[in-house]
């Protein structure tokens, strides 16, 4: 049996390559459909990663506050139109603040007021952008480097502002504006310090510093009619140790703050990439179900080809019963000629894909991930497809009769 | 005098085989009795559409859709299994077709070798098993060609190669020299004959009353029915071979025709 099966393969071989053109058309399906698949399943695999190898990279000692709690059906809300909820005031309040501030081993907390608006400099066009409201905590829970100039200080003005170098070079020109003058909404702050450029538009706060244009707290009150709108809270602990404590801590405080109830979520590790990573598996698994519909394209070609091969090699089966093959022997050959046709489309469809992801990832701030999950399921889609698609016509090819074959003249 | 009978390999009972259904019925074989012993070479003979080659495709297990009863060594075919059978049909069957029904796509070496790997044999021994054969039909040199460019002859050759690699015990030969030349069909006879010598069952289908001289038993059909039958030798020298006198070859006579004719 064993070296049947050798037999088959080399058979496989053959006939496919004395149809070389036939078969990589027929393959051409197939590496289309895994391709699409590797390259979304490498490129989120890779975005996701970029959020959660940030986290690890901050030491494990960060939670996140939120406002609303947490959504049982993350999934069904990315479908949904934003209603009126989603314009609510945000939850967290300056009095939660000072709450979490006075909660054992939190060693920083910083608030993050997020205004969108343009940013004008006296000569350029305004630039719309992400202003951040928040504390001098910040730089250090989220790793925020000056390249020039410093960050945000108590004891300075309120209107002064740091900018990223991005926002530096679209309203400037240039990455050297310490001293020069923003306009936010009518208000005038003098640039103090410009953010070292990180290229790292995708991060648990949901703001690309790179273009944005830090503020102070209360510089951000006075922007928002004199009400503090917090969309997140960044905490920071001693220890990693101290972490769950402090997490616990900070829920039954905010509780009793908010009056028993939880409209607000304190998050952790993993649980703040999710939101992100929630969002490229939406967009992942919309893509693969247009990938699947391509698969199953080049699945019924592999199946189209090789009725058109039985067909064509009648005789051959013909001859073939007659020398001594049984049912199951033509079966084999003719699955095993169809499994070739997919698994080599699978192959090169990985090949292909990586290299479409890698191409891709030029143009974004990530890279692909590379894991044995995608390869496996490159092989698995393509194995499926082979045995789905291959055996109605080998089963067909078995079910000829040997005298009826034998008659038919090739 | 000692009789001899050999054990019976093939027994047919009132076998029948009908085509169409309705006003179309048409037996092709109607109604068949004949017990073929181990070691016969028989030759069928008839006119076209006698139901020769069905008979054919029923005793090698082509066709198994049959009235009547067919026994293989003292087994009814009617209870085998299609992968019984198609185990009988690679190691106990050999075929020669009237046409040569080479796999166009393999080549020659593989063609021969292609029962050997529904039997199970390992690639290495396939090519060797197959090489020795295709040598004894002077086609030694010819292993690597593929069938479309072998002359028909060589071809026909390449299919009987084929049948023999596997040693069977029954060879069934469908007008095994109907496309060669008589050279050819000399060697092919020689060869079939020394495997009837080795104890093999042969039976052939043939249009040609000079190779019935090869066989033990000549067997003549008409309309699906068994018109005459020379029946099984009952001496044991009657199941050799005789060999027809004279020289076969054509070319040969020709050019002994020449030489007299020179000398003349």
């Amino acid at each position: 049996m064993r070296f049947l099966f050798v037999n088959h393969i080399q058979n496989a071989r053959q006939s496919l390559k004395s149809n070389r053109m036939r078969s990589v058309l027929t393959m051409l399906g197939i590496t289309i459909g895994v391709a699409s698949i590797t390259t979304i399943l490498a490129l989120s695999g890779g975005a996701g990663q970029v959020v959660s190898s940030q986290i690890d990279a901050l030491g494990g000692n960060i939670a996140v506050i939120r406002p609303g709690a947490e959504s049982e059906t993350p999934l069904q809300d990315l479908a949904q139109f934003p209603t009126a909820q989603h314009f609510a005031a945000s939850t967290l309040t300056e009095n939660d603040l000072a709450v979490v501030r006075a909660i054992p081993n939190v060693t920083a907390v910083a608030p993050m007021m997020i205004l969108s608006g343009a940013v004008k400099a006296e000569t350029s066009a305004p630039v719309n952008t992400a202003i951040v409201a928040t504390t001098p905590e910040l730089a250090e829970i989220s790793d925020l480097e000056i390249q020039d100039g410093q960050f945000l200080d108590p004891n300075l003005s309120p209107y002064t502002a740091i900018i990223g170098p991005q926002l530096s070079v679209d309203i400037f020109g240039t990455e050297q504006s310490i001293g020069k003058t923003i306009t936010v909404r009518g208000q005038k702050f003098t640039v103090i310090g410009i953010l070292k450029r990180e290229n790292n538009p995708i991060n648990y706060n949901g703001v690309d510093f790179d273009g944005a244009a830090i503020i102070s707290q209360d510089a951000g009150r006075a922007l928002n009619q004199g009400v503090v709108q917090i969309q997140q809270v960044n905490v920071q602990t001693d220890t990693v140790a101290n972490l769950d404590q402090a997490i616990i801590d900070i829920n039954k405080a905010l509780l009793k703050n908010h009056l028993g109830e939880a409209d607000f979520s304190v998050l952790s590790g993993d649980q703040i990439a999710q939101p992100t990573n929630r969002l490229f598996s939406a967009i992942a698994g919309t893509t693969t179900a247009i990938a699947a519909i391509s698969l199953l394209v080049g699945g019924i070609g592999i199946m189209n080809i090789m009725l058109v091969s039985v067909a064509e090699r009648t005789r051959e089966i013909g001859i073939r019963k007659a020398l001594g093959a049984s049912n199951s022997d033509i079966v084999a050959q003719f699955l095993i000629e169809s499994l070739a046709l997919s698994i080599g489309g699978g192959i090169s469809g990985y090949v292909i894909g990586y290299l479409v992801a890698l191409a891709i990832s030029t143009l974004l701030p990530f890279f692909p991930i590379f894991n044995w999950e995608i390869g496996v399921i490159a092989i698995v889609v393509s194995l499926v497809i082979g045995t789905l698609f291959g055996l109605y016509p080998a089963i067909r090819a078995s079910r000829k009769d040997p005298i009826d074959a034998l008659r038919q003249y090739d | 005098m000692p009789k001899t009978k050999t054990e019976p390999v093939i027994v047919l009972k009132d076998l029948k085989k009908r085509f169409g259904i309705g006003d179309a019925e048409h037996y092709a074989i109607d109604g068949i009795n004949l017990t073929i012993r181990k070691g016969e070479f028989i030759a069928i003979m008839g006119p076209s559409g006698c139901g020769k080659t069905t008979l054919l495709n029923i005793l090698g297990l082509l066709d198994s859709k049959i009235e009547g009863e067919y026994e293989l060594e003292e087994r009814s075919v009617a209870s085998l299994s299609a992968r019984r059978q198609a185990r009988i049909r690679s190691q106990q069957i050999g075929f020669i077709f009237q046409s040569f029904n080479l796999v166009t796509r393999l080549n020659v070496i593989d063609n021969v070798a292609l029962p050997l790997v529904y039997k199970g044999t390992t690639q290495l021994n396939r090519l060797k098993q197959a090489s020795a054969i295709l040598h004894n039909f002077h086609l030694g040199e010819r292993e690597y060609y593929m069938p479309y460019q072998l002359s028909g002859g060589q071809m026909q050759r390449v299919a009987i190669a084929r049948a023999l690699v596997n040693d069977p015990s029954i060879i069934l030969a469908d007008e095994p020299t109907g496309n060669l030349d008589s050279h050819s069909s000399h060697i092919i006879m020689e060869e079939l004959s020394d495997l009837h010598k080795r104890g093999n069952t042969i039976i052939m289908v043939t249009h040609n009353p000079r190779l019935t001289t090869y066989a033990s038993r000549v067997i003549t059909m008409l309309d699906g029915r068994i018109d005459t039958d020379t029946g099984a030798p009952t001496r044991l020298e009657d199941l050799n071979t005789k060999r027809p006198l004279g020289k076969v070859s054509k070319k040969r006579r020709s050019k002994s025709r020449r030489k007299k004719e020179v000398k003349a």
